[in-house]
């Protein structure tokens, strides 16, 4: 009798207890979620500039970039200039606290560039900064 | 449930962009008038479309300009900088200059193009 009852609340045993991983689990799947930064990616690859002061962006969230050619990317999507202002615009009411970079091709016009601070300025974003590499 | 859980988990651990830019902040000229004799004391630096460099209207190279800068701040500590490029300078350049002038101390910047 006594050695059955043994061998019951050994079978009982089996197995880890799931209940603190699970909430573990839950825990690390809900930081991520939280943390998962709502950056809007510029869609294209450009040769960004090197500088030696340029600072990290924490809330540089809008990514704009500008290719060699002259083109606009914004948001995975190629944007005329008049587009600009109103994307902006409408991120800027959706999280007010972001910032905008510009990921000028190093080889692309100055005018584009200068074209662009002013749509994303007018749009209502005042800090807006030009990418580059860290270092020489 | 577990597993459901465990796969969303990998899912927002993968798509998490961890985007980390570097950046130079430049100011863009506003519609409001300076008074003159304010903007007679800044550094102006002119850049042409074919990459030459003026410092207050003299010829210098792009990597000149930080010690030009440097000069220029010890006789006016508030000193700003205005970079007037013209349209078809590239970017590259632009960016060097502006690195240039923040290493030589001034982090006032203006950005502007010519007509």
């Amino acid at each position: 009798m006594k050695s059955k009852h043994f061998s019951e609340h050994e079978s009982e045993d089996h197995g880890i207890d799931l209940a603190p991983m699970l909430d573990f689990v839950l825990n690390l799947l809900i930081f991520f979620i939280i943390t998962t930064s709502f950056i809007k990616e510029a869609g294209v690859t450009v040769v960004k500039p090197n500088a030696t002061t340029a600072e990290n962006r924490e809330s540089g969230n809008i990514l704009i970039a500008i290719r060699e050619n002259g083109e606009i990317w914004m948001d995975r999507k190629r944007v005329d200039i008049r587009q600009v202002r109103p994307m902006i615009e409408k991120l800027h009411i959706e999280r007010p606290d972001d910032t905008a970079v510009i990921l000028a091709d190093q080889s692309s016009h100055a005018a584009i560039l200068a074209r662009v601070m002013d749509e994303v300025r007018s749009g209502g974003i005042r800090e807006v900064s030009i990418a580059a590499n860290l270092g020489d | 449930m577990l597993d459901f859980v465990l796969n969303l988990l990998i899912f927002f651990i993968i798509t998490a962009i961890f985007v980390k830019e570097f950046g130079l902040d430049v100011n863009r000229p506003t519609n409001v008038n300076q008074p003159d004799n304010a903007e007679s004391k800044n550094i102006q630096i002119q850049i042409l479309n074919t990459g030459e460099v003026f410092f207050n209207n003299r010829i210098v190279d792009v990597r000149a300009i930080r010690a030009n800068v440097e000069r220029e701040k010890a006789l006016a500590n508030d000193i700003g900088a205005l970079i007037l490029a013209d349209e078809e300078a590239q970017t590259g350049v632009i960016l060097t200059a502006v690195d240039q002038v923040r290493l030589g101390g001034v982090y006032n910047i203006t950005f502007s193009t010519s007509e």
